[in-house]
C-alpha cells in the first residue's frame, strides 16, 4: 500500500475546519431537494405561477371577460383552447387570470395576516402580562364573530368589490390563528436565558425582538405562512363558489368552479369547470407539500436530508 | 476604607402568586468594594439568584423595594432606559448556563459585538472587529478569529463560557456578577474558568458577586462571604472568619455537607428537610428553625436580628449560642 504523501494532512485539516454548519437556507433546500415530491410540487408552483403572471401581462382582461353571443358554451377548438362559457367567454383566458387572481389574493392575504399576526403575537407573548391579556382578548373576540356571515353582509353592502377589498375583510378574520401560535411561542422563547443575557447587555426590548426572538421564531413563522398560503387559495376558492366572491368580470378559480352549479354544466360542459378544479386541487396539495418539507427542515428530529 | 462601589439596602423584592406577593428577597443589605469578590452562597431557591437578577433589574412583575446604590444611581428606581445604559456598561453578567445564554442563530462575534455597538456606537465597524478578538484572546479562547465567525453549538461548555464571560466584560464593567458561572461545567474547566475571572478581576479591577452552591468556589474566590436562606441573608463575614468560625446553624450545616476526601466513606450530613417554598415560607420568627427541631423554639429570637460578633461578622437569630448537630447530644449535655 502507498500511503498518501503527508503534506495531505494539513489540507485535510484546514477543509475539516472549513465545514461550517449549514445555514438554515441550506437545510431547507437540502430537504426539499431529497424529498422528491415536494421538489416536484416546488417547481411545479414557480411555473404556474411564473406563466400566469406573465401571460396575463399580454392578455386583455376586458377583452376575456366580453359576452360573445355567436360562441356560447363551445367545446375546446383551436380558437378557443379550454373552450367557452355560457357567456361566450374564453375558458382559457379566464383560467390564466383567475389563477393571477385567486393567488395575488391567497398571497396578500398571507402576507397582511402574517405581518399582523406576528407582530400582535410576538408583542403580547414576549411582554406578557396586562399586554398579553388585552390581545389574547381582542383575538376571542374576533374568533367569536361568525366569518361568513360578516363576509357576505360585507359583499352586500360594498358597492366596487375589488380584489382589494377582499383581501382587506379576509385578513381581517384570518390574523388570530399565526398571532396565537407565535404568541405560545414567543412566551417560551422569553423565558431562555440569552434573552436575560441580552437584556443584561442593555439591549433594548425592541433590539431583542428583532435580533432574538423573531429569527429563533422564522422557521415556525415560514412554515405556517406556507400552509396558510394553501389554505387561503381555498378559502377565496370556497367563497366565489358559494357566490359571495367576485362578479363575473373578475374572474377567479372560485367563479369558474362556481358555473358546475349549473346542472348542465356540471354534466356536460367539464371543459368549464375541471380545469379550474384540477388546478386549485393540485396547487393546493403542491404548496401543502413545500410546506411539510419546510415543516420538516425546521424540526431536526424530522429531517430527511 | 474604601469606597463602595454597590450599597444595597434593605432590598425586598417581591413576586405576586395568587393576588398576593410573596418576598424572594428579604430586607437584604449588601455592599461590595472594587476589586472585591462577595460571595452569596445557599441552597436552591434560597433567593441567590432573585438577588442577582434584582440588582440587573430582570424582573418583569415583581415588586422591588429598598435601594441599591451604584455610580450615584440608585438602580432601583431608574427607568429601562436609563438601566440599559448602566446595564452591559458598567454592570455585566455571567449565566449559569452557558448554552442557553447564547442566542443559537447568531455567531459568537455577532453576540459580543451587540455588546459594543449599544455601549461604543461610535466604534467602526474594523475596530470592533478587533476588539472582539481581543476579548476573545483575554478570555484565552484559541484562533480567535475562527471561534468568532461560529455558531453556539459548534463549541464545548468551556468556551462557551468564555464566550459569556467576553461578553459581560466587553465594555470593561465596574461590577459583574456571576451566577453560578462553573455549575454546568466539569471539575478541570471550572478551575480554568475562576482564574480567568479572578484574573480578570486583577485587570479591570471590578468588584465581584459571585452567587454559587459550592463551598469549594468560595474558598477559591471570595473575599467576604454572605450565607443566604430563605431570602435573608443570615450570616456575612470575610472567608477565613466563614470558613474557620462560622455560627449560623445554617451556614455550618452547609460547611458539614461538604463531600471530604479525607474522611471517604462515612455518611454525609445533610439537612434535613428542603427550602420551603416562596408561598410557605415562614414568615414570623427564625427561618431556618423547621430544619432543626432539635433546637427548642426558646433559642430563636422572635424577630430575628443581625447580631455583629467581630467587625465585619454578623449573624442573624439568637439560635446559633446554643446549636449543636445531632449526635453531638453527649458532647452537649457533658458541657452543660
Amino acid at each position: 500500500m502507498i500511503h498518501p504523501p503527508p503534506n495531505d494532512i494539513p489540507l485535510l485539516q484546514n477543509e475539516a475546519f472549513a465545514a461550517r454548519s449549514p445555514s438554515s437556507l441550506t437545510i431547507l433546500w437540502r430537504e426539499i431537494v431529497r424529498d422528491k415530491i415536494a421538489l416536484v410540487s416546488l417547481v411545479f408552483i414557480v411555473i404556474v405561477t411564473a406563466f400566469v403572471y406573465i401571460t396575463s401581462l399580454v392578455l386583455d382582461q376586458e377583452q376575456i371577460v366580453r359576452v360573445d353571443l355567436f360562441a356560447l358554451n363551445k367545446a375546446p377548438s383551436a380558437e378557443h383552447w379550454l373552450g367557452t362559457d355560457y357567456g361566450g367567454r374564453d375558458i382559457f383566458g379566464q383560467l390564466i387570470i383567475g389563477t393571477r387572481n385567486s393567488l395575488t389574493i391567497a398571497f396578500l392575504v398571507t402576507m397582511l395576516t402574517g405581518i399582523i399576526g406576528i407582530s400582535i403575537g410576538v408583542i403580547s407573548g414576549y411582554f406578557g402580562g396586562m399586554i398579553d391579556n388585552f390581545f389574547m382578548r381582542v383575538v376571542d373576540f374576533f374568533l367569536i364573530l361568525p366569518f361568513l356571515m360578516i363576509v357576505i353582509a360585507f359583499i352586500a353592502v360594498v358597492p366596487k368589490y375589488s380584489i382589494y377589498s377582499f383581501t382587506l375583510i379576509m385578513t381581517a378574520f384570518l390574523w388570530m390563528g399565526i398571532a396565537r401560535l407565535i404568541r405560545s411561542k414567543a412566551l417560551q422563547e422569553r423565558e431562555l436565558d440569552y434573552i436575560k443575557a441580552s437584556r443584561t447587555v442593555g439591549t433594548s426590548h425592541a433590539g431583542i425582538i428583532f435580533k432574538h426572538v423573531l429569527p429563533n421564531l422564522s422557521s415556525i413563522i415560514i412554515v405556517s405562512m406556507t400552509l396558510n398560503l394553501a389554505a387561503n387559495i381555498g378559502l377565496e376558492s370556497g367563497l366565489s363558489f358559494l357566490g359571495f366572491g367576485f362578479p363575473e368580470d373578475t374572474p377567479s378559480l372560485g367563479t369558474l368552479v362556481s358555473y358546475a352549479r349549473n346542472a348542465q354544466t356540471l354534466e356536460s360542459r367539464p371543459w368549464i369547470w375541471l380545469p379550474a378544479s384540477s388546478l386549485i386541487l393540485v396547487l393546493m396539495l403542491s404548496i401543502n407539500n413545500v410546506g411539510q418539507a419546510l415543516k420538516r427542515a425546521a424540526d431536526a428530529r424530522q429531517r430527511r436530508g | 476604607m474604601q469606597n463602595e462601589l454597590l450599597t444595597i439596602q434593605h432590598l425586598t423584592t417581591s413576586f405576586k402568586i395568587e393576588d398576593h406577593y410573596y418576598a424572594a428577597v428579604d430586607e437584604v443589605s449588601l455592599s461590595v468594594k472594587p476589586n472585591e469578590v462577595v460571595a452569596i452562597v445557599g441552597e436552591s431557591g434560597s433567593g441567590k439568584s432573585a438577588l442577582a437578577f434584582s440588582i440587573m433589574g430582570l424582573h418583569a412583575r415583581a415588586k422591588s423595594e429598598g435601594s441599591i446604590a451604584f455610580e450615584g444611581y440608585n438602580l432601583n428606581s431608574l427607568g429601562p432606559n436609563e438601566l440599559n445604559k448602566l446595564r452591559g456598561k458598567h454592570i455585566g453578567m455571567i449565566f449559569q448556563d452557558p448554552l442557553s445564554a447564547l442566542n443559537p442563530l447568531m455567531t459568537v462575534g455577532d453576540q459580543i459585538q451587540e455588546a459594543l455597538i449599544l455601549h461604543q456606537p461610535n466604534m467602526s465597524k474594523k475596530e470592533r472587529k478587533r476588539k472582539v478578538i481581543e476579548l476573545l484572546n483575554s478570555v484565552g479562547i484559541l484562533q480567535p478569529d475562527v471561534i468568532a465567525s461560529s455558531y453556539p453549538h459548534e463549541l464545548s461548555g468551556g468556551m462557551r463560557q468564555r464566550i459569556v464571560i467576553s461578553i459581560a466584560i466587553a465594555n470593561e464593567p465596574k461590577l459583574l456578577i456571576a451566577d453560578e458561572p462553573t455549575t454546568a461545567l466539569d471539575a478541570t474547566i471550572q478551575l480554568q474558568i475562576l482564574d480567568l475571572i479572578r484574573k480578570l478581576k486583577d485587570d479591570i479591577g471590578a468588584g465581584i458577586i459571585l452567587i454559587t452552591h459550592d463551598i469549594g468556589v468560595v474558598a477559591e474566590m471570595a473575599d467576604r462571604v454572605a450565607v443566604m436562606y430563605g431570602g435573608q441573608i443570615v450570616e456575612i463575614a470575610d472567608i477565613h472568619t466563614l470558613l474557620s468560625d462560622p455560627r449560623h446553624p445554617y451556614t455550618r450545616s452547609l460547611l458539614r455537607s461538604i463531600p471530604s476526601a479525607d474522611t471517604p466513606k462515612t455518611k454525609l450530613y445533610s439537612i434535613q428537610g428542603v427550602v420551603p417554598s416562596l408561598k410557605h415560607l415562614p414568615r414570623q420568627g427564625c427561618r431556618f428553625r423547621f430544619r432543626i427541631p432539635w433546637i427548642g423554639e426558646s433559642s430563636h429570637e422572635e424577630n430575628p436580628q443581625m447580631h455583629e460578633l467581630s467587625p465585619g461578622h454578623f449573624v442573624r437569630c439568637t439560635c446559633y449560642q446554643n446549636f449543636w448537630f445531632p449526635g453531638e447530644e453527649d458532647i452537649q449535655n457533658g458541657a452543660s
